[in-house]
């Protein structure tokens, strides 16, 4: 096993990775900018190195200091958490080129999940249910109306290098193709330096339901179920829950060896997740990461599975812990993501915590690197928390989760802790009846409500 | 997989002893080419502490990769000659193993001469002089490991 593990990633993630080392005998080396020389993945690690400028261009992204600072250290092995470089198959690439093991899938597997277009005809090649949309990269708006008419709109046009809902229109009808088609394509070229773009049917009502799959380096594929991720904003999740409320147990194993058996076709390596979006009994495949994601605890607390470790494990050779008959899911967990944010306008609030109070009890879990006194800087994203909270069942779950938001303190920033204590009192989250639209109309509704 | 013919069953034999005996739940052997991992499921009993023990790390104190004198260090970084290193990596004194270095302490230099190389991903970057001056200290030794930021020497 590895005996030392560069974590290349900050905040509550770095904690994250650093407290599955611990708990395997390995060593960890943190890396930093100057902004984070205070950081508690800096201050618990065995080793820490500063890589750079606060700008993560020059650090956290920066792939020549990383080595380096692996091999000051003689890291054998690096984690890159999420963000970052962990879908960078370049990155993947030279680690593996210096000596180094990267605790990740493949640079082919990323690369090829990297790129949306052939992302999907992966999906279509290994049998994963598809959105119908255009075969590929759409090259003119006659193309585009041709593809819109054969499978009815309103129609979705995507940046093919896309992600995070950049590039991303909707037509509703034959005279919005026009305007949708050109917009997408500016934005794409934009965002991404890429003006390619592709089609595919705009679901009203869909759930974003997601499928975590684990691999090994011996044949063996695995699936932990699904988690629920319906509760977005701006296509970023705010709270994940697993079981979805919305599928049943023989849904829930059909696109579980669905998916498991495309992902052992694929010969993928590691942990990854599987998006479909879920509607009307329906699964159609969006993409997938090739990465550990924000809201792997959810998975975690219903399985009992640790994946961190069981990716360093796979990335070490060894094979799985646990076989797809010996994975029960027990009870049921809600994620909510602590955002340093307005709650009602969501504007990053960066800044000095002045008190902090963490909840606590049984079932209740915080994945967090922040403490009273800790400085937020502003040049990374607002997340300094995840709750994550366990019951028996969905019912003792809410309750839990609403016991523990009521205790959990943050002074001297904003956050959304005050989001999460409404929704908690809101009956279609209550019933576990909301789409991938529900919160942004909410929000929508409450503003008009009070101006 | 010739080499599983090579596999000494006591030696399989003794490693599930042991196994049993301390109450692990895997034991890995790396030997040359051979590898062997032996494994069981864990009961619903504690597992007893593994021989690996680590010392707590001390929270408030990262502990640097390299054995450089850290209680001067703050001092040097303070000092308004300081060069700053502007990348993580290998620090080295020469242009070659063997060669002379690119400065001594008491040496004159002009602005942009070359006062040492940092080495990151088989890459030597050279660190200029930002002005002309006097070498008063070089902080680092030759192949030292140094951090971005960290002070490399004092021009005065």
């Amino acid at each position: 096993m590895f005996e030392k593990v560069l974590i290349a990633n900050r905040g509550e993630i770095a904690l994250r990775i650093h407290r599955a080392c611990k708990e395997m005998g390995i060593s960890t080396v943190a890396v930093h900018s100057t902004a984070d020389a205070d950081a508690m993945h800096v201050r618990l690690a065995d080793e820490s190195v500063c890589i750079g400028p606060p700008q993560a261009a020059k650090s956290y992204l920066h792939i020549p200091s990383i080595i380096a600072a692996a091999e000051i250290t003689g890291a054998q092995a690096i984690h890159p958490g999420y963000g970052f470089l962990s879908e960078n198959a370049k990155f993947a690439e030279i680690v593996t080129q210096h000596g180094l093991t990267f605790i990740g899938p493949t640079a082919d597997h990323i690369r090829l999940m990297g790129d949306k277009i052939a992302a999907k005809q992966a999906a279509i090649d290994t049998g994963m249910p598809v959105v119908p949309g255009s075969d590929g990269g759409l090259a003119s708006e006659a193309e585009a109306k041709k593809v819109a008419k054969k499978i009815g709109y309103p129609v979705l046009i995507k940046a093919a290098a896309g992600g995070g809902g950049r590039g991303m229109k909707v037509a509703r009808s034959e005279e919005e193709l026009g305007e949708a088609f050109s917009t997408a394509r500016a934005e794409a070229k934009a965002a991404f330096g890429d003006d390619s773009v592709y089609m595919e049917k705009y679901l009203t009502h869909p759930r974003h339901i997601e499928i975590q799959v684990v691999a090994d380096s011996h044949g063996n594929v695995i699936h932990l179920g699904e988690r629920d991720c319906s509760l977005q904003r701006r296509h970023q999740k705010v709270l994940e829950e697993a079981p979805s409320p919305a599928l049943n147990t023989d849904e829930r194993a059909r696109i579980g060896k669905v998916t498991a058996d495309a992902i052992a076709k694929l010969g993928y390596l590691g942990v990854g997740t599987v998006e479909y979006l879920y509607e009307d009994g329906e699964f159609y495949f969006i993409e997938m990461n090739t990465r550990l994601q924000v809201e792997h605890p959810v998975t975690e607390m219903i399985t009992g599975i640790d994946l961190v470790r069981e990716q360093i494990r796979i990335a070490d050779g060894a094979p799985l812990s646990v076989k797809q008959k010996d994975v029960k899911f027990i009870g049921h967990a809600i994620e909510c993501r602590v955002n340093a944010e307005n709650p009602q306008t969501f504007r990053p609030s960066p800044g000095r915590i002045e008190g902090f109070h963490p909840p606590g009890g049984l079932g209740v879990r915080l994945d967090s690197a922040i403490y009273a006194g800790y400085a937020i800087p502003p040049n990374y994203d607002s997340l300094i928390g995840k709750l994550i909270v366990h019951g028996r069942d969905r019912a003792e779950c809410l309750m839990r989760l609403r016991r523990a938001l009521n205790e959990m303190v943050i002074t001297g920033v904003e956050t959304t802790l005050p989001l999460f204590r409404d929704l908690m009192n809101e009956p279609d989250i209550i019933n576990g009846d909301y789409s991938i639209h529900w919160l942004e109309k909410t929000l929508k509704a409450k503003a008009e409500a009070e101006n | 997989m010739s080499d599983k013919k090579h596999i000494d069953p006591n030696l399989v034999r003794e490693l599930a002893s042991i196994l049993s005996d301390t109450g692990l739940s895997e034991i890995e052997v790396e030997h040359g080419e051979l590898r062997l991992r032996l494994a069981r499921t864990l009961t619903a009993a504690p597992v007893a502490a593994t021989h690996v023990v680590h010392a707590p790390a001390p929270a408030h104190a990262p502990a640097t990769p390299s054995a450089s004198p850290a209680p001067t260090a703050p001092d040097h970084s303070k000092h308004p000659g300081a060069v700053p290193s502007p990348m993580v990596g290998t620090a080295y004194l020469s242009p070659e193993p063997g060669a002379p270095t690119f400065i001594k302490v008491g040496d004159t230099v002009s602005q942009g001469q070359t006062l040492m190389v940092v080495e990151a991903m088989k890459t030597f970057n050279p660190i200029p002089a930002p002005r002309a001056g006097k070498v008063i200290a070089i902080l680092v030794d030759d192949a030292q490991p140094v951090e971005f930021g960290e002070p490399l020497v004092i021009l005065e």
